[in-house]
This record gives C-alpha cells, structure tokens and sequence, in this order.
C-alpha cells in the first residue's frame, strides 16, 4: 500500500496542536513544515517566534526556536539572521504581532531588505485574548472592543499588510494569500516558497500574509468561518503577489 | 602636585584639540591626566571648553568648580572664565580678541596676541597651538618638547607635514618674549 | 592599535574598542547622547571587519535585534542612555527569562523622563532593580576610570556568556565623554563554550527552543527557582568591590561608578584633618556585596553614601547596614559632579550636627 499522506518529518513526533478546533494556523504550520522538509532548510532554520496564538510554535516544529516579545519577531530575527547569515530564518507571526505592535520592527526590517521570511496571520483579531479589535478587523466587524462595530469615525481603517510591504525597497516578495479553498492552500504554499526562495538567493525581504480563519472568536462553524474568509475578506484584502524582484519584468 | 587647566574659545578655534594636545603631552611625560569637554547645550552659542588635570597621583576629580589656570581665546570665554580662576591661580588670554582688562586683583594675566601671532605664521589655524606656547611659557608643568610630541601623537602619520608649522607656532611666543 | 600602548581616549571609544576586542560579531543601536560615540565609532570598524552592525529604527528593536543574535552564541550588543534604556525593559525580563547572554551598555544622562544629557546615576534602580516584569536579576558592572570601561567591557561579555545572564555596563555621561590614559592589553577572559545550548539549526540533534514561557504550572516554578540559584552562584564568585582604609576607619565613604575618584580624594583630606575616613565601593552593583557591608558594619563602621541622584544606592546600603550603624547620604540629582570640596565639607557637617568624637587625631 501506498502512503500518500504524512506527518512532515520536522514536526515534533509527539506533537498536538493547542490551536482552536478549526482555525486555519494548523494548516499554516502545516504548509512551512512541509516547505522545510521540501527544500531541506530543517538543519539551517532558525524560527522567532512571536506572542499570540502562536506562541507555542516550538512546540510543533522540530527546529531551533527563539521566543521574541511581542511585536519584536522581526528585529529578533535580523538580530538571529545577521550572526548567522547562511542560516534560513523566519518568522511566523499574527496580524496584532507583526502589523500592531510590531509594525514599526516589520517595516524596518523590509526597508533594510533583511534576508529572511515572514509570515504573517491575518485572522482580523487578536484571538488568544479573545477577540478584540486589532489592526485588521473589518469594518463593521464586531469584537469584544468593537461590541458595536468597527466603524470609520470611531476606530479607524484596517491595514493591509502586504500591499504596505510590498512597497518597502527592501521587500524581494511580497504576497497575499488564503487557506479558505484546496487551489488557495496550493496558491498559499507556492507564495511560501517564494518567500522562502527570495531569501536563499540572498534578494531582500520575503512576505507573506495569510488569510486566516477564526471560528472561535468569530462565533461561526469552520465552514462559515471560511465562507467569511470569501465573502468578507478577499473582497477587502485582494489576494495577489504585490511584489516579485524574480518575476519578468522587475518588480512584479 | 595637582593643576587644572580650562581651556576655551569660539567652535572652530581648536579649543578641544588643543586640549587633547595638552593633555596628550601631560601622559607622555609620564603623569596622571584626565580630559572632560562641555557638550551638548553648553557648547550651543558657539563657545567650546575642556578641562585638564593633570596629577603625579591619581586625579582626584575630573571637573572641578574652580582651575589653577584658564586659557582663553575670545571675550565671551574671558568674561565666563575669569570668575573661575582660584585666588592666585592665572588666565591667559588671546588678546586679538580679548580686551586687555584685569577684573580680579588676586589673580594673574597674561596677554598674547595668539591670534597676529598665528596670521604672521600663515594661518589663523595654528592660534591654538599658539597659545599652548604661551601656556607653556606661563605654566612649568607644560613643557613645548611633550606638546610637539603630543601633537604628533594626536595628528598621528597623515599630518605630519603640519609638525614643522605646528612646532613654529609652539615656540613663536618663547622667540618673541 | 597597539594593545600594550597607553593611548588617551575617550570612556565612549574605549567602550567600543574593548568590546570588538572581546569578540563583538554584531552591535544594534540608536543614536542618544551622551553614548553616540560608541556606535559611530563600530559602524566605522565592524564593516571592515566583516561583522555587523545595524543602525536600529529604535532601542526596542536594537535589544531584540541583540536578543535574537547572542541566542546563536554569538556576542552582541547595544549601548544607549538612560530614557532610552526604560524602553528596553521588556527585553531584559525576556533574557533573563530566556537565559541570553545580552550586554547592554547604559552611559547615564539625567532624568526622569527625557530629563537631559547631564552626567547623573539616577539608573542605579532601573539597573540593579529593572524595570521589567518578573522575578530576575541582572548583572551590573559599574566601572570608575576609562581603564576599567575597558576591563569590565571584557568582563561584561565573559560573565554574560558563562551565566547566560544579562550584563549592564553602567557608565555615566562624564565617563563616556572624558578622556583619560588607558591600555586595552589583551582580552584576559576565556572562550565560553556555548555549544550545548545556542541556536545554529537542529543538525544532528533536536530542536532547540528558548523561551520563558510555560502552560505548565509546575516547570514555570521551576525555572524561576533554578533563575535565582543560578544568581546565588554568581553572587557567591562574582560580587566585586574595593576598599581604602576601612582597617582603622569611622567613616566609611561610599559611591560607585566616577564617583568613587571623587571620594578617594575627600578621603585624603578628611584623614589631614583628623576625620579617619575610609572608602568603599561596589564594582558589581549587582550582585551587592551586602555581605561585606554588614561585617564593616559589625565592626561599628558609620557610612555617608555620595551620589549623583536622589538616594538610590544609599537604600542598599542601609539594608545592607541593618541599622547597627548610621548611614547618611551626600547627593546631587544630577548635573557637576559633587565637588572634593563639597563631599568634604558635608562630611564635617555630619561629624559637627552628631558631635561625634570621630575627630581624635591629626
């Protein structure tokens, strides 16, 4: 008999997800383990983790590890990438960690062109506390912070990531991406490769923010979770490469 | 034995070189020395200070309130110094910029042209080691051999073509006094 | 540079020197006065030498950069000032939660707040006490001369890798910017083998995961006892400090960091006028030697604390004391350093207001 379908050899053997019944941040994970085990970057990976749903990436990838502060994964990992530059290193990060609290570190390690990755999950909340507003809830949305709904006059915009990214000279690649469909996870594992690629050629910074589903906070099942994904995210963050120094032609 | 010198002026006149000079030739000959400068708001307004002391024991503090000798090169560092200088102690001043006044009576001047003297060489770049040479004159524990020594320690291989004019500049008050 | 050569430099350059002769492989900064030097200096030096050096976008990022180097077991550093130090409060908690091997070199300015770029030590609490979340300690070197900038900046990146602990380098802005004779020589500390633990990719072997943080209850616990232990034996081979003629002393002066030139030489002029005064000072901050406070304490030694701040050192010493003996404070909160003149005058004050018959010979 065949086996088609396996843990990835870098995940931790006794391994359990302490993600929500659901919640697309297994499948992210999923998809960097089996990246790093396809292009063989287990022995070389160095990963700053950062505060938020997961913060217990440890746990499930058998690789070195650095815990950051909050908001702090990107300059952790210049720090980690700059003593050890033939290293591959990454960071995998939420929306609050790496666009609110840490936006300041994110931009300027695109701007210098740090060569490493960045991931980024874009669930529109701060899920470990429990759902409050962050940097990228919709408007309308409703949170424990936005009990009424994100509106403009009150809280402000959303921030899209990727597109502000993609504008830093530093950024080699930069791209949204989404888990809600089988063609979107293969998009988003292709996105990753890229991201992971730009780095090992030495070309800047590679970025990727995913789309990220919460049915937890979201009060919602996984399938409408995902549908929401669809109907109410993509429409406000597109998805798209927004920058590619490898593509034809340049920049895109 | 313990002395301490403040050495200030205009931005541009040397006043911190100077004193790194001065302070240089004070470890060459062998003794304890420290070098303090103003900065920060104290250098805005465009007047610049350092203080040495120099020590055969260790230095006792590195910024004092009052000195044993002020070397001046402009009025505003006359006016502002002239307060500090202990009961017998002396300040010597650049008169091409300095009114030739005595204000105290229980403290000592000496009035140098620096500045003419340093025209006369060439160039207004050299005052300042002019007026080393003046304090040397004035001051037994500044010696112009460790101040020529001083000045190539500082200046190092690059300027060296700057050692003879400099040199000049050192002995010009001693030839003219 | 030749290494044996006495050289006048700068406590800001002599700062930065020693560390790239201890091994410095990467400095993280931002520019504050009155420690600019230091950086403008590396970012000369450390391109040639084909180590790095990153202008940081802030101190919050310069101490995680720092952070996320030395946990690959190399050395690296920041050096800041004061209101820019508060900033990286949080990382410090982290490494020492983290067991990381950060220097941090703090060259104090006034405050509270953006205060200004006087000299002070008013970061005597922010070091020896933090000002970050949780139960850690730091180690705090506090050097005197432009000499000891040099020796304790070797020192600092030795203790940090053989603890895996946080070091400050507590430096004031008179230091920073003075100038003084002094020799690097050679880095007298050994190599620290850091194999067993730093992060260089999971190559024949697991994993590695460093972090302060546990779900489980029990291992947190743990962790924190086994924190203070580790201190316990740093406090044990590593508390460092001075003394001048404490033997037949009344009085013992005591300051730390530059200060402590300034009460060497109120003590000579106390002792010509028959005040038998004798000088201490802690070279580590912390780990405080309270052990050798409290013996000069028990042989009935009275204290008088000089320093540029409000008090802060003189709390330690009256907890080291334990009130068998009197401790009083001589203090300025910042700016010119408390005179020789000054330090002696308020000293006779103390001996005049207590009618002490301290004054027995001359």
């Amino acid at each position: 008999m065949q086996q088609v379908f396996s843990i990835p050899k870098c995940m931790k053997k006794d391994f359990r997800y302490t993600f929500c019944p659901g919640c697309d941040h297994g499948v992210a994970v999923r998809l960097v383990a089996e990246l790093i085990d396809e292009m063989n970057l287990q022995e070389k990976a160095i990963c700053s983790t950062c505060v938020g749903c997961s913060v217990f990436l440890y746990n499930f990838l058998d690789i070195d590890c650095v815990e950051a502060p909050h908001g702090r994964a990107c300059a952790s990992a210049t720090g980690v990438k700059r003593a050890q530059p033939d290293k591959f290193v990454f960071t995998y990060q939420g929306d609050g960690d790496f666009a609110s609290i840490g936006l300041a570190e994110s931009m300027h390690a695109a701007l210098r062109g740090e060569k490493f990755s960045a991931i980024c999950i874009n669930n529109t909340t701060y899920g470990m506390t429990g759902g409050q507003m962050g940097p990228t809830s919709l408007m309308g949305q409703k949170t424990t912070t936005s009990p009424n709904g994100r509106n403009a006059d009150y809280y402000g915009y959303p921030i899209k990531i990727a597109e502000h990214i993609a504008q830093c000279d530093g950024t080699a690649y930069s791209a949204r991406v989404a888990l809600d469909t089988i063609p979107h996870i293969n998009q988003a594992k292709k996105a990753l490769q890229k991201a992971f690629e730009v780095q090992q050629q030495g070309l800047g910074f590679g970025f990727v923010e995913i789309l990220s589903s919460c049915p937890t906070n979201w009060k919602m099942s996984p399938e409408e979770a995902h549908q929401r994904v669809r109907e109410e995210m993509i429409p406000v963050f597109p998805l798209g490469v927004f920058k590619d120094v490898t593509a034809e032609g340049g920049n895109k | 034995m313990e002395k301490n010198f403040i050495i200030a002026g205009f931005g541009g006149q040397g006043v911190l070189l100077a004193g790194t000079i001065l302070a240089n030739s004070f470890m060459l000959s062998g003794k304890n020395v420290t070098w303090y400068p103003c900065y920060g708001a104290e250098m805005r307004g465009g007047t610049v200070n350092c203080e040495i002391v120099v020590s055969d024991t260790e230095v006792s503090s590195v910024h004092k309130q009052d000195t044993d000798y002020a070397l001046v090169l402009n009025q505003q560092s006359f006016d502002k110094f002239v307060q500090r200088v202990k009961s017998g102690g002396t300040i010597v001043a650049n008169s091409t910029l300095v009114a030739k006044t005595e204000p105290r009576a229980d403290i000592k001047y000496v009035f140098a042209p620096m500045g003419d003297l340093a025209n006369e060489l060439g160039t207004s770049k050299v005052t300042n080691m002019v007026a080393l040479g003046v304090l040397a004159s004035v001051v037994d524990v500044v010696d112009t051999e460790y101040l020529a020594l001083g000045f190539e320690k500082v200046m190092g291989e690059k300027k060296k073509d700057l050692l003879q004019l400099n040199k000049k500049a050192l002995e010009v008050w001693g030839n003219t006094i | 540079m030749n290494n044996k050569e006495k050289v006048l430099i700068k406590g800001n350059y002599a700062i930065a020197q020693a560390a790239v002769n201890a091994g410095l492989q990467c400095y993280f900064g931002y520019p504050i006065t009155p420690q600019t030097e230091i950086g403008e200096y590396l970012s000369g030096v450390m391109p040639d030498l084909g180590r790095a050096y990153v202008c940081a976008e802030s101190e919050l990022a310069a101490i995680n950069m720092v952070l996320g180097a030395v946990s690959t077991g190399v050395r690296a550093m920041t050096t800041s000032s004061s209101c820019a130090v508060a900033l990286m409060q949080e990382a410090l908690s982290y490494a020492c939660g983290d067991e990381l091997p950060v220097v941090l070199v703090n060259v104090m300015r006034a405050g509270p707040g953006l205060g200004y770029i006087y000299p002070a030590q008013g970061d005597y609490n922010q070091s020896v006490y933090g000002g970050g979340n949780g139960d850690y300690k730091i180690i705090v070197l506090a050097p005197s001369t432009v000499q000891e900038c040099i020796d304790y900046t070797y020192r600092a990146f030795y203790l940090a890798q053989k603890y895996r602990n946080p070091v400050i380098l507590l430096a004031d802005g008179l230091l920073g910017q003075m100038m003084e004779p002094a020799c690097f020589g050679e880095n007298p500390y050994p190599e620290v083998d850091v194999s067993s633990w730093a992060l260089t990719g999971a190559k024949n072997r697991d994993g590695r995961a460093i972090y302060s943080v546990g779900p489980d209850e029990k291992k947190q616990i743990q962790h924190i006892y086994n924190l203070f232990e580790k201190f316990e034996v740093i406090k044990k081979n590593e508390t460092s400090f001075e003394e001048f003629e404490t033997e037949d002393a009344d009085i013992i002066l005591t300051a730390f960091g530059s200060m402590t030139r300034n009460i060497k030489a109120s003590m000579k002029v106390l002792r010509k006028k028959g005040i038998k005064v004798g000088c201490f000072r802690p070279i580590t901050l912390s780990p405080f030697p309270h052990d050798r406070i409290s013996e000069l304490a028990n042989k009935g030694k009275d204290f008088i604390v000089v320093e540029m701040n409000m008090g802060q050192m003189y709390k330690d010493i009256k907890y080291a004391v334990e009130g068998k003996t009197k401790v009083d404070l001589i203090n300025r909160p910042c700016g010119e350093w408390l005179s020789v003149e000054e330090i002696v005058s308020s000293v006779e004050k103390i001996v005049t207001e207590r009618g002490l018959a301290y004054a027995t010979s001359v």
